[in-house]
This record gives C-alpha cells, structure tokens and sequence, in this order.
C-alpha cells in the first residue's frame, strides 16, 4: 500500500491570453493580469496517482498534494483536495522566490524528506508523482531534479501505469516509441505526460477542501540547501516577445508551381533553422582576437552595446589606446557627456570589463550523444554542428561524449559531423539508457575534464538525463534552448559566455538566459532547429576512453518492453497534411490525404503526418487523435498543408508556429486564405493528383 | 476525498452565482453569519456566464454594500467596478446606414409628461461591466463566508413528494463520453439536500422551469425574450476620447426596424464605453423575430457599419464577443404558484432574470436582480425555522418593494409592441397599465418564410465571434443539446424555413451533417439558450452540460 505525494505547481492561464496581458512597452506579458489555474499535466499527474491508489487496491494509501510557491499558490491545494488529495502541503518563504529550477527542485526534495519523516513515518513506500513540465517553465527539469537530490530512480514522460505481481510497470514515452519500466525499488519519482482523465470536484469535497487545514511551511521548516535567486545556477538576462511572422498570402495557379514552392519552402526552412530565434549576425571573436581594442560589440543586450559603442568614441576621441591609461581626470571627461548612458559606478565597471581578453570559462565545448541500437540520433549531428561554431569562436574543441556497450564504430561519424574528441564511456551496464547509470557515468566524465559547455538534445532522454547530470556536477542547465550564442557581459566581468535564447510562458515570450555559480554552462536545444555540418570523412580526431566503477546497483529501472515505431500520431513531422469539412467524406479523406503524404515524404525524404481539423473529425474522417488545432494538438512543422480546411481561428491557432502553411479549398472566401503562405483556390479532388504528380516529376 | 455526507446538506443552495444569487447569500450571510449557505454556478468562475450592457440603476446595489461591505467605496474593486457615470445620455434614431436623429428630447419630454416610457433615462447611473460586477460580488460573499462553489451545474430539482416542499437539487453528471457510457473518472451527480433552494439562474433557468412545471406554477402571459449579442472593441485612443467614458448611446431604428417598409423588429442597439480604450457595442432584438434568415448578429454588424457608430469604432479590433437572452415578458410573465401567487413555492424562491424581473421601459434588470436577491436573503432570514413559508414571504416582500412598483407600470409595454408591431405598439405602450392582459403568442410562433437580409454580410465571421466569447467545453461528453424529433426538421423545418437555427445560433452549434440538422459543435455553446426558444417548431432542448463549461467572459 503505497502513498503518494503528488506536485502540484500554480501557473498562469497561457490558454486565455487577453489583449491587455502584454506590456505594451517590452512587449512581454504581464503574468498578474492573467488568471491562475493549476498546470494541466500537475492536474493529470494527480489523478494518475488517484489511479495508482485505486488500481492497487490501495486505498488506505495516502495522498499528498505539496506546492512551492506564494501564498496564493494554496488555490491548487484547495484543487487537489477537492479532488482526492488527503493531506496539503504548501511551501511558501519570500526567500524561495525568484528560484531557476535547480533552486525549485531542492526545497521541493527537501520538502519531500520532511513529508517522509513527519507524515510518512519514514515509510519507503511511496510515489512522487508530478505532471512532465509546466506550461509556464516548459523546462521538464524540476521532477528529475528533485529525484537526483533524494537520490531515487525517475521513471519519466509516463502514459500508463498497470499493477501487476504487486508492483507497477509504467509505459513510457522514449524518441520514437514507448517502453514499459518497472522501479527496482520504492521510493520512485514519476512524471506524468498525458493522462486523459482528470479527475472532476465533488460538491461534498469541495466544502470539505475549504475547511481542510493546509500544512505550511517555511524556509526554516526544511533547510534546504540552494533556494531562490541566490541559490539559482542560471538567470534570465532579458525577455522579449518572439517574432511574429507574417504570412505572404500568395495564390498559386497550377500544380507545378506549387510543387516547386513546396520544395523550396522545406530546404529553405532546413536552412533557416539553423539560427533559431535570434538572427545570425557576424561570427564572435574574443576580445583579444579583435582589430579594435575597445571592440565591445559582443555584449548580451543593446543597452550594453551602446554603452561601450558611446565609450569607445570617447577614448578615441581622447586619444587613448591602452587601458591603462584612463585615469581620473579622463574618466571626469567621459562622465561629463554621458548622462544618458551611464554613470560613474558603470563606467568603472566598464572600464574594469576592458581589461578583461580572455574567456570566462575553459574547457571544450562537448556534446552529449543519444543513440539507440548503434544509430545515432539525429539531433546528435545537429549540436555538433552547432557546438563546432561555438568552439570556432571561442578557440577551442568540440568533444562528444557518449555512454553504452560496443559503441566505439559510432566514433568516426562522429568526428566527420565536426567532432576533435571522442570520449567513450564503455559498460556492459550501459547497454540501455537507465538514467541512473548513464547519469552517473556521464557526470563522472564531465567532472574529469571540466568542459565549457555542454549541450545536450532536447528528446524525452536529453531532458531527462540533462537535469539529473547538472544538478549532480552542480551546474546550471538550461532547457529546450532555440538560441545558443556566444557574448560578452563585459561589465560583470564575462567574456565568451553562452547565452541561451528559449520559448517560454507556452511560446509567448522569448527568454536569454545565463549560466551562474557553475563551473559548466549546460543546455537542452530543440531538436530541429540547429544544423547539422555536411560530413567531411577526411576530419581528424582522437578517441579517449573513460573508464567508470558501475555495479548493477546504480542501474534502478528494469526495462520490461522496448517498442518503437508504434501507430501512435507523430505530430514532430516536418510535414503535416490535413483534410477538412470539404474532403465531403471519409473515403475521400483517406484517399486524397494518403495520396499526398505519400507524394511528399517521397519526394522530400522526410515523415510525413496526417492531421485533420475537428470538423473533419466530427464528420468521423480519421480518429480524434489526430485533430489538429487549439482544441487538438498544437502543432510547428516545416509545411502544414491544409485541404479543405475554412480556417477558423481555433484551428490557425493551433498551427502559428508552422513555418509555411499551404491552403487547398474551393471556397475563395475561405478565412485561411487570409492566414496563409500559399493557396490554391480549387477542389481537392482535381489538385491533389495534380500536385503528386508534378512533385513526382520535379 | 469527502468522506463524510454532512458536507451534502446546506441550510441555503443558491442555485447560481449572479448578481441575484450573490446579492441574496450577501444579505442572508450578513444578517445571520451562522446560516450556510452555498452558491453553486454552472460557470468556472464567478462573472464568466454573465454578459449585460450595462447599465446599472446604483440604488439597490449601494444599500447591499452598504450592509455587507463596510468601507466598499474607498476599495480598488470599487474603482475598477463603478468607476463610470453616465453623464450623456444619447437616444439615437438611424435611418438608413447614414443617418441619424437624436431624439433624446422626446424621452425627456415623455418624463416631464409623466408618461411612463419617460423612465428610459440613464443619467447617473453607473456604466458596469456585469462579469465583473459579479466578480466582485462573489469575492463579498466569499469574505462573509458564503460557501460559492463555480463549476456545478443543477441538473434537476428534487420535490419532497409529501409536503410538495423542494428537497433539494442534483447535480450533472460528470465523467460521459458522448454516448453516455462511464469513463474511469465519472461522478454522479450528487444530491444536495437543503432546507431552501434559490433559483437564480438567470433568464429561461433550466431548474426554474422544471420547477414552474412540477410544482404547477403558472404565468399568466408566456414569457418574451430578446437576444443580445455584444462585442468589446479596442479602438485607438483618439476614438475612445472622442466618445468618452461617461456617454451611453441607444439606438432605434435601422438596421432592424425601419417605418413603414421594414424591415420590423423590436430592439435596438447600445454602444457604451468600457475603459481602457474600449468600446462595447451591442444589438439586442426581440426574439419575435418574423425572418428566418436572421442572426441577431447579421444586425450587430450592420450597426457598426452606420456611420454614426463607425465613426468610433473603424479599424477597431474586436477583443470580447458574447450573447445571451434577456427575459422581457415583464410583470404578466412572473411565474407564480396557482393558488397563492408566490413567486417560487414553499422553500423555493426565484429570483432575478429567472423570475422575469426585467423593466422593459428603462430596459435594465439588473437593479431589479439585485433587489430582489436582496428580499430573498431577507425572507429566508425571517423564515428560517418555518422553511414552507419562504415564498409567501418573499412575495410579499417584493410586491410592496421598488421591483413590483416598477414590473407593474412597464407591465403591458413588451406585449404592446409585439402585439402591434414598434410602429403602432410604442405610441399605444403609453397607455400602459390602463390596458387589458394580451394573448401573445410565444417567441417562436412567429417565424415566416419572410428574409431579412438588406444585403449579404461578409464581413461577419462567426468563429472569429465564439472565439472570442473563450468557450470552452471538456468534447467527449453527451451533447447538452437536443433535437427532440428529427424528422421535424427533415420534413417541415428544412423546406420551410432552411433550418434557421443553422443561422441564428450566434456560435454556430447546428450543421447539417448527412443531411441532419445536428447540434454538431455543442462545445461551442454560449449557453444564451436562443435556440431552445427560437426554434420555429419548439423542436430543441438546452440542458446544463458538466460544470465548469461554457463561455468565459471577463469585460461583458
């Protein structure tokens, strides 16, 4: 009979964005001018633990909802105790506040040990049950976090749980497939990534939920170890709106040419991810590798850059060359004309900034290789490509680490996507990712050679193994990064960091952050947005072993059941095609759709998705599973292609962050013609052979 | 998890959570704290199903807070609430999409002459925002102690068979697919047993008429509705300062009622500011309406295109849309219990909308609401330990106060004009009171195969409208929405009229899939429940569906 201690976190209503929420100034949004509800996934979670309870037969088993936050936050314990939750535990202290997410994890793990001890009676029998991410953060970093500080297994991206010889073996999500795992051995930590059935308020739970005394602590009640800003490892410099894109709107009259522009469209778009949010200007160079000595044109903000811009002319125009000779009747000078720009605190720090050449940090600049049966994951060669221009700029190497059993053949694809250094991590017990041995051994090897940066992908493994490897090396990490660059923050005394650009708030603002307190800057990127170098076989580079102690006890997961490929919906595609209403039937649904996907993932060598508006859903042409839009999946592939499809906003919502989105439909008042990059105003039934026809012969 | 059923017997269930229902918890609360009493609301929150103009008559409405709320008027909430006084008051007549008369002096003149319609002045009244004014109601309440709990939806009231007192009220199931089938996480609607039930749901209140039906209660003229369909607009400031924010505009006339060549149709439209470089306009018609290709909302944009609102509103972006229906039977349409004429019977008092206490001369309910939530809370303090005689006592509360004063002296003006038509119905209204009871006929009798359309609109897009109303509906469960026979609209509906609910449904809820007319996208509902009385064959049915749906408006 296992107890449960669910996490709860209180966020802003991202799906009910007002047009007052943005500050009209920055651009960004005002989170107190939208409602609070509790994270959807946090709300699942608790219920999948209410059905852990219930299928184990368990019912005599605690549960226990506890969130950190404001007092505010104690609205999702009131939920949760509306619900199903027997005890409320709410972690609230000013100086809590302002935390990343290894300052989140750790009060929340201390949290969970003072449960254990004064609720839990010390029991080991228990579950810390949380939903994936937040949609807020969107970082997925805390629950992996919170079971490397207690030092449990974290079975992660968990869609079923099935009781059976009186343990759970859990299904989870894994790149391209599912597996079943079991714990091999309570306590277990367990992140929730769809669970479809909340569960609903009971009027009688409700009354009872608000006369239910809420556990309170403080910052003295846990002692925990890194909390708020100043225990946080990383610290967001500037948030921005993202760019909106707009939408060229441009009829299309025959087949041919929108073949061609389908074409164009998918390689231009694999170019242009490369740079992700931020627009490539020209490469870094450090400071002492500059022409001008007062070059400060690598500063993180404009703001910056203006300022040393502005002083640079004033040195120039005072003749100074060197550093050394500012002294103070030069700095009265500067200071005399530069009201707008700073002040005489700033200007010794810029000074001070100056004299620093070299980079903050050392190392290499390493990847972390996924890879399952020998094949490397794509995203792999995506970051060695991005990682060889980082090393570029700041001089030094690209090393790739990589962990598992008889995998050294893998090293010299490595090396041609633009690796120096190959570091093998070699044991039989790595044969599988168990994310507690492949964390332990890869942060046994990050802290042998101290690398600069490390830069892992952003699949359900990189987010899962990232955070537990950071947190474990005492690092900053930074998750699901669109941007990497490197800049200065000269007048902290920063050269050659690595700013790391990230959707946040459900993609609705931009954040840069930076990596503090850390020996090593640590980021999760996007897969699909960095690009990947051409091979060059001819590339030279060196293998170096790393021998680390496993024992079978540093393996916690007993893996059950691998499955890849399965039917599920792969909505990640780089091309999604989606028939509306006005396929008229499910026959011709079937029919035209299949047609062009097939059409296209031939001709662009890519996967190809079926998708559908609800209309057609409701009018039963495909499954609800692959309903495209605000009330179906949201979804960003290269080329959405919509047939049929009138364009209601709750379907355009839902498809935004689609790089070009191509329109079919004979209505020529048809919305999304409005909303869209191409169009062809004509039947499906005469277009569609039409296309694949000429996409076959372009 | 509740293990204990105490928590599903209360003292008072108010049955919803709007200015009626809150003003009645407010005043009960803050006359006898010991009392429970819980407020449910179909809504997710407080404010989120109420949309109004609004023009709110500020009487009643101080004299609650002044009670409840001690120190009400230096709070932040009341700012932000009643912040906005009418001080021009513009009573519009279009004629045509151009022009305009202001005929302001004709309802002034009508005041000094004492005539009754004289009471369409609006100065000093504040401007409100209904949602949020129930907003800030039910965090008043919540601070007395007042139980309001969002997101349960009365499915049904329970009648004590023996003494015809009401038992209590069960609530919707939660948890259905849409076949009805049980899915892992369903609830059954609990039964919560209270000692008084206050039906305060708004207008045509699914309880309130199963109640007037199982408990034989009767209105003497069938209720008459109006649909509303607003829009919030953000204009530039320039606009926004050039309209102000203590001007209110009602308008007759064009683009549904034209003299003589039609088209002809009670109502008219409102443009009030919001604040905030925000506009609210509005077009509200008697749901009497003989076209069966008209959409309120077809009126709506039509409005905005005459150039006297155009003018302030070009180039506007709309941010809010809405619509509900507005209850204008007045004081004939007052259900009440056969033999003893109480408004409600026994233990059960209706209140607000739901009991049709709208004065269809100024126009406004909401005081009338209040006022009455107010009287309620009062009786059921009175009568707390003889619960069966709530209604006599309420009834007699409310015929001696403000509310009946006023349904009495508009009593005939409604019926008036849908007897007779804008043209003849307004100048006979005058004679009011003087006039004999009317046999009108329900709203939905009066469809014709006449069209309406002066023009075809394509500027109006109705899921661009939804979208805005942020509805929302949890997909898998039985639709809330009934097409009671099929065939009716296979055979008669369809040929006749061509399906008007496809067009008048402002969110575009019916389709014809397979040649059926469906409530295909019920989860686009806004709950104004226009088709459940517009449907020309009586054919459709509106149900509450699981708690916590619907539309979700923050500045209606």
């Amino acid at each position: 009979m296992s107890d449960y201690i669910v996490l709860v976190k209180q966020v802003p209503d991202v799906t009910q964005i007002t047009d007052n929420a943005f500050d009209v100034e920055t651009g960004t949004l005002v989170r107190s001018r939208l409602a609070s509800v509790i994270n959807e996934l946090d709300s699942q979670a608790l219920a999948f633990a209410n059905e852990m309870r219930r299928s184990s037969s368990g019912k005599d088993g605690k549960v226990i909802a506890l969130t950190m936050g404001p007092p505010m936050a104690e609205e999702v314990l009131r939920y949760s105790l509306s619900r199903c939750a027997d005890i409320v535990v709410l972690l609230t202290d000013r100086s809590l506040a302002g935390a990343d997410t290894v300052a989140t994890a750790n009060p929340l793990a201390f949290a969970v040990r003072k449960i254990v001890k004064d609720i839990l009676k010390g029991s080991s029998d228990y579950y810390v049950v949380s939903g994936m991410q937040s949609v807020d953060g969107d970082t997925a970093q805390v629950p992996p976090q919170i079971a490397e500080e207690l030092g449990l297994p974290c079975i992660a991206y968990v869609t079923g749980a099935e009781f059976k010889n009186k343990r759970f073996e859990f299904t989870r999500i894994i790149s391209g497939g599912s597996q079943v795992v079991a714990a091999k051995e309570l306590p277990a930590v367990i992140t929730v990534a769809k669970y479809e059935y909340p569960l609903f308020a009971t009027f009688a739970a409700s009354r009872q939920a608000n006369r239910t005394e809420i556990i309170r602590w403080g910052s003295d009640d846990i002692k925990a170890s890194h909390t708020g800003v100043t225990g946080s490892k990383t610290s967001v410099i500037r948030v921005f709106p993202p760019g909106k894109s707009t939408r060229k709107c441009q009829q299309v009259g025959d087949a041919k040419s929108l073949a061609k522009l389908l074409v164009d469209s998918f390689k231009s778009s694999e170019a242009q991810a490369a740079e992700g949010a931020e627009t490539k200007t020209k490469r870094y160079t450090l400071p002492g590798k500059r022409a001008d000595r007062f070059d400060r044109s690598f500063e993180g903000t404009k703001k910056e850059n203006d300022s040393y811009k502005f002083l640079a002319g004033k040195l120039k125009e005072l003749n100074i060359t060197e550093v050394g000779q500012i002294d103070e009747s030069c700095k009265e000078k500067i200071l005399a004309v530069s009201k707008d720009y700073f002040r005489k605190k700033a200007l010794e720090d810029m000074i001070n900034g100056l004299q620093l050449t070299g980079p903050s940090y050392t190392g290499e600049v390493w990847v972390m290789a996924e890879h399952s049966d020998g094949e490397m994951h794509p995203a792999t060669f995506e970051l060695i490509g991005k990682a060889r221009e980082l090393a570029d700029s700041l001089e030094t190497k690209v090393g790739v680490a990589i962990a598992g059993y008889e995998i050294e053949p893998i090293a010299k694809e490595l090396i041609a996507a633009g690796a120096d250094n190959i570091y093998i991590i070699e044991d039989k017990l790595l044969s599988e990712f168990d994310p507690t041995a492949h964390r332990k051994a890869i942060a046994d090897a990050i802290s042998r050679y101290w690398p600069q940066i490390v830069l892992y992908a952003a699949t359900p493994q990189g987010r899962m193994l990232a955070p537990m490897v950071s947190y474990r090396v005492g690092c900053g990490l930074t998750a699901d990064c669109t941007g990497l660059n490197i800049k200065d923050s000269s007048r902290n005394g920063q050269i050659g960091i690595l700013l790391q650009t990230r959707p946040a708030l459900g993609g609705n603002v931009m954040a840069t952050i930076r990596t503090k307190n850390s020996k090593s800057q640590m980021a999760t990127a996007r897969p699909g947005v960095m690009k990947r170098l051409p091979a060059d076989e001819s590339r030279k580079g060196k293998v170096i072993r790393h021998k680390v102690e496993l024992s079978k006890d540093d393996v916690s997961l007993e893996i059950l059941k691998t499955e890849l490929g399965t039917g599920e919906v792969n909505f990640e595609a780089d091309v999604i095609v989606s028939g509306g209403k006005g396929m008229q039937n499910r026959d011709n649904y079937e029919r035209l759709v299949n047609l062009l996907c097939s059409g296209l993932s031939k001709r662009l060598d890519t996967e190809v998705e079926r998708g559908a508006s609800r209309a057609a859903v409701e009018q039963g042409f495909i499954e609800r599973v692959h309903q495209v839009g605000q009330t179906g999946t949201s979804i960003g592939p290269k080329i959405y292609i919509a047939l049929g499809i009138s364009g209601a906003i709750q379907h355009m919502i839902g498809v935004a962050n689609t790089e070009t989105i191509v329109a079919i439909n004979s209505d020529p008042n048809a919305p999304i013609f409005k909303q869209c990059d191409y169009y062809v105003v004509g039947s499906v039934e005469d277009n569609i052979p039409q296309l694949v026809q000429a996409l076959q012969e372009s | 998890m509740a293990k204990n059923n105490e928590y599903n017997k209360v003292s008072v269930l108010v049955v919803g959570a709007g200015p009626a229902g809150l003003a009645c918890a407010i005043q009960l609360k803050s006359e006898k704290p010991e009392i429970d009493v819980c407020v449910i609301d179909k809504s997710a929150e407080p404010g989120n199903h109420n949309l109004s103009g609004a023009v709110l008559e500020a009487e009643a409405l101080h004299r609650l807070l002044d009670s409840a709320a001690a120190g009400w008027r230096d709070s932040d909430r009341c700012q932000d609430v009643l912040g906005k006084k009418v001080e021009k008051d513009n009573v519009m007549f279009f004629l045509g999409k151009k022009l305009s008369f202001n005929i302001f002096f004709i309802i002034n003149l009508a005041k000094r002459l004492g005539l009754n319609f004289g009471q369409m002045i609006h100065k000093g009244d504040y401007i409100v925002s209904i949602s949020k004014l129930t907003r800030w109601l039910g965090q008043i309440a919540k601070e007395l102690g007042v139980e309001v709990l969002p997101g349960f939806a009365g499915a049904d009231i329970i009648l004590d068979g023996s003494n015809g007192k009401a038992a209590g009220v069960k609530l919707v199931d939660q948890g259905l697919d849409r076949e009805g089938g049980k899915l892992p996480n369903f609830v059954e609607g609990e039964v919560i047993n209270s000692r008084f039930v206050v039906l305060a749901e708004g207008c045509d209140g699914l309880l309130t008429e199963q109640f007037i039906e199982k408990a034989g209660l009767q209105r003497q003229s069938p209720q008459l509705y109006s649909v509303g369909v607003k829009e919030i607009i953000k204009v530039s400031s320039e606009q926004y300062e050039k309209f102000g924010d203590d001007r209110v505009v009602h308008a007759m006339g064009y683009p549904i009622w034209t003299p003589f060549v039609g088209p002809g149709m009670f109502g008219g439209g409102i443009c009030y500011p919001v604040g905030d470089d925000h506009i609210a306009v509005g077009m509200i018609v008697g749901a009497d309406w003989k076209y069966c290709d008209f959409n309120p909302q077809d009126a709506l944009t039509n409005f905005k295109n005459h150039r006297f609102i155009k003018n302030f509103i070009d180039g506007g972006e709309v941010v809010e849309a809405g619509a509900k229906m507005i209850p204008e039977g007045g004081y004939n349409a007052v259900p009440r219990d056969a033999g003893s004429g109480t408004i409600g019977k026994g233990n059960v008092l209706i209140l607000g909308d739901s009991a049709g206490f709208v004065n269809m001369l100024k126009i406004k309910g909401l005081h009338n609401a209040i006022d009455s939530g107010m009287k309620a809370g009062q009786a059921i303090a009175e009568t707390f330990d003889r619960p069966e005689t709530a209604a006599a006592r309420y009834t007699e509360m409310i015929e001696q106060s403000n509310v009946m004063e006023e349904m009495r002296s508009a009593k005939n003006f409604r019926q008036t004009v849908a007897k007779f038509g804008p043209l003849q119905g307004m100048p006979i209204s005058i004679l009011g009171g003087l006039l004999p009871k009317f046999n009108v006929e329900k709203d939905f009798e009066a469809m014709t195969i006449a069209g309406y359309r002066p023009e075809p609109n394509q500027q109006f897009d109705k899921d661009t409208f939804t979208a805005m109303a942020a509805t929302e509906h949890r997909e898998e469960q039985p639709s809330h929405l009934t097409i009671l026979d099929p065939e009716v609209c296979r055979t008669k509906c369809t040929p006749l009229f061509n399906s008007p609910c496809i067009t008048f449904c402002p969110a575009g809820v019916y389709e014809t899939i397979h040649d059926e007319v469906e409530p295909a996208n019920a989860s686009n509902c806004l709950h104004c429940k226009t088709c459940q009385r517009k449907c020309p064959f009586d054919n459709i049915r509106w149900t509450v569906p699981e708690g916590g749906g619907g539309p979700r408006y923050k500045r209606m």
